[in-house]
């Protein structure tokens, strides 16, 4: 589904990614760890086509680095699902709202909009913070709408970067349960991070090491 | 057609988010709006006593004294033929006197015993030829005939009129346009700053699979509604002072300022443009 075609990608000062080879199938489980500035977040952001390699060429289903418009970009995106240390929710809209956007941007019948968005607030546990600001919330809850948001246009493939950073050890592990619930139900799920304790609590997870920008282990 | 109610209520939405940063937008466009639409109406009063000035223009045609009354009529009905000369009046010899007595004071008989003053006709054209080609044109044509004396007319007035009438419009044109370029820069920028503070939105929504249309849209009819509401309150600004001019400084100026709806919704169609234009220019930017 996913495959790096001898991939090296840096830019500014920092490392970014050397010579990757790297092939993710469908449904599988993967921790991307290593140390900060090892070039995990670089992995995900090619994957999402944030950025560019500029040597070799990566292949997310049928849209391919080498050949893709910057029109069809947000059809890529639209296919996979993304979650950040820091959320990126909208202060200025209410959960249904954060949610449905995703919805919006595909251009969803209102009516099937308002269902998927209760259905999945409802799976990540926050059917009773529907019209919460994001500031009213924990930041627990607010990583659970970053997931709904992520969940909702049913992506093939979940991208978590640094998704436990900023929260607490109980949470963290309510979040890989969740995760994990996801991935059971089909979904490519890749977590990039350098809490190492967060990998035994996934069973049959990949796990991939990288350090200066390069793959040193994969198990 | 959801999509399109999402992103005009988008719109909306972004303009009431907007805070100070809209307002400030929306000052800007008012008070460039405010110059452009007094700099208009002083332009267009200008130009128009410019108009009734120059409607003011005559040709003085003396014809010879000797002139019997058939060679006058005929020469009347070559006059009326002329379709630029839109009045003539005839001042014979004895009117001509009587005018010199009311404007001088003094009787002509009793200063030289005779009365040298000749015959004439006063022409005024139509304002289409009251421009010195025009107005040579149809002087070359009265000239041709035999009972014409000599033909008199302001033609270093009209040279005068026509330099400065020129001048006003090309200054009037340009001003339009610099105010214009700088009312749209200076929204731009001013949405600008309206754009970087919900640059997190742009790119929530670029994350989220949205197209640069999808994001640009709900920016556009923000930046239209900053331009209207912009337009509309220069237009209340420019409605009172007009009203405070007209009502109690008349007296004083001796200006009457008279616009109408139409102007009105001129400025309306221009703030909006405004801002449109200068919204799409700033968030150009942020799509790149």
């Amino acid at each position: 589904m996913i495959t790096f075609f001898n991939v090296s990608c840096t830019f500014g000062k920092e490392a970014g990614v050397k010579n990757i080879n790297l092939s993710i199938n469908e449904g599988e489980f993967v921790f991307v760890t290593g140390a900060s500035g090892a070039g995990k977040s670089t992995l995900l952001r090619l994957i999402y086509m944030d950025l560019f390699p500029e040597k070799g060429k990566v292949v997310i289903r049928n849209f391919d680095s080498s050949k893709v418009r910057p029109g069809e970009i947000p059809y890529l995106r639209r296919k996979v699902g993304m979650i950040f240390q820091d959320f990126q929710l909208l202060d200025d809209r209410n959960v249904y709202e954060n949610v449905a956007l995703s919805l919006y941007v595909s251009h969803y019948k209102t009516r099937e909009i308002r269902q998927r968005v209760y259905n999945v607030l409802n799976q990540v546990g926050l059917g009773h913070r529907v019209y919460y600001h994001p500031g009213e919330l924990s930041g627990g809850e607010q990583q659970r709408v970053a997931i709904a948001r992520a969940l909702v246009k049913e992506p093939v493939v979940l991208l978590a970067d640094e998704p436990t950073g900023n929260l607490d050890p109980r949470v963290s592990s309510d979040l890989m349960s969740q995760l994990t619930r996801i991935n059971q139900n089909g979904t490519a799920v890749i977590v990039a991070t350098h809490n190492y304790s967060l990998i035994p609590r996934v069973a049959n997870a990949r796990l991939i090491q990288v350090n200066e920008g390069e793959i040193v282990n994969q198990s | 057609m959801i999509v399109l109610w999402f992103l005009i209520k988008e719109g909306f939405r972004g303009l009431w988010r907007s805070n100070y940063a809209g307002a400030f937008s929306i000052i800007i466009i008012a008070l460039s709006l405010i110059l452009i639409g007094f700099g208009y109406v002083a332009a267009r009063d200008t130009l128009v006593m410019v108009e009734n000035i120059r409607s003011q223009f005559d040709i003085t045609v003396f014809v010879q004294r000797d002139a019997g009354i058939d060679e006058l009529e005929n020469f009347a009905r070559e006059l009326g033929a002329i379709k630029e000369i839109d009045k003539i009046i005839y001042v014979s010899a004895d009117s001509a006197a009587a005018q010199f007595r009311t404007e001088f004071g003094a009787d002509i008989f009793s200063i030289l015993d005779y009365n040298p003053l000749p015959p004439s006709f006063t022409v005024n054209l139509k304002p289409v030829a009251r421009n010195l080609a025009g107005v040579e044109e149809v002087v070359a044509r009265i000239k041709r005939q035999a009972v014409v004396d000599e033909i008199r007319y302001r033609k270093n007035f009209l040279q005068l009129l026509e330099k400065y009438q020129r001048l006003i419009f090309i200054t009037v044109v340009l001003a339009f346009v610099i105010l214009t370029l700088i009312s749209i820069i200076l929204a731009s920028n001013s949405i600008k700053m309206t754009i970087f503070s919900r640059r997190n939105v742009i790119s929530t929504m670029k994350l989220v699979g949205a197209t640069n249309n999808f994001i640009r849209v709900p920016f556009l009819i923000e930046g239209a509604l900053e331009g209207l509401a912009g337009a509309l309150l220069a237009a209340i600004v420019i409605a009172l002072s007009f009203y405070f001019l007209n009502n109690y400084l008349q007296g004083l100026t001796g200006f009457r300022a008279i616009v109408s709806y139409r102007f009105y919704g001129g400025l309306i169609v221009l703030g909006s443009l405004i801002g449109l234009i200068g919204s799409l220019r700033a968030i150009r930017r942020f799509l790149e």
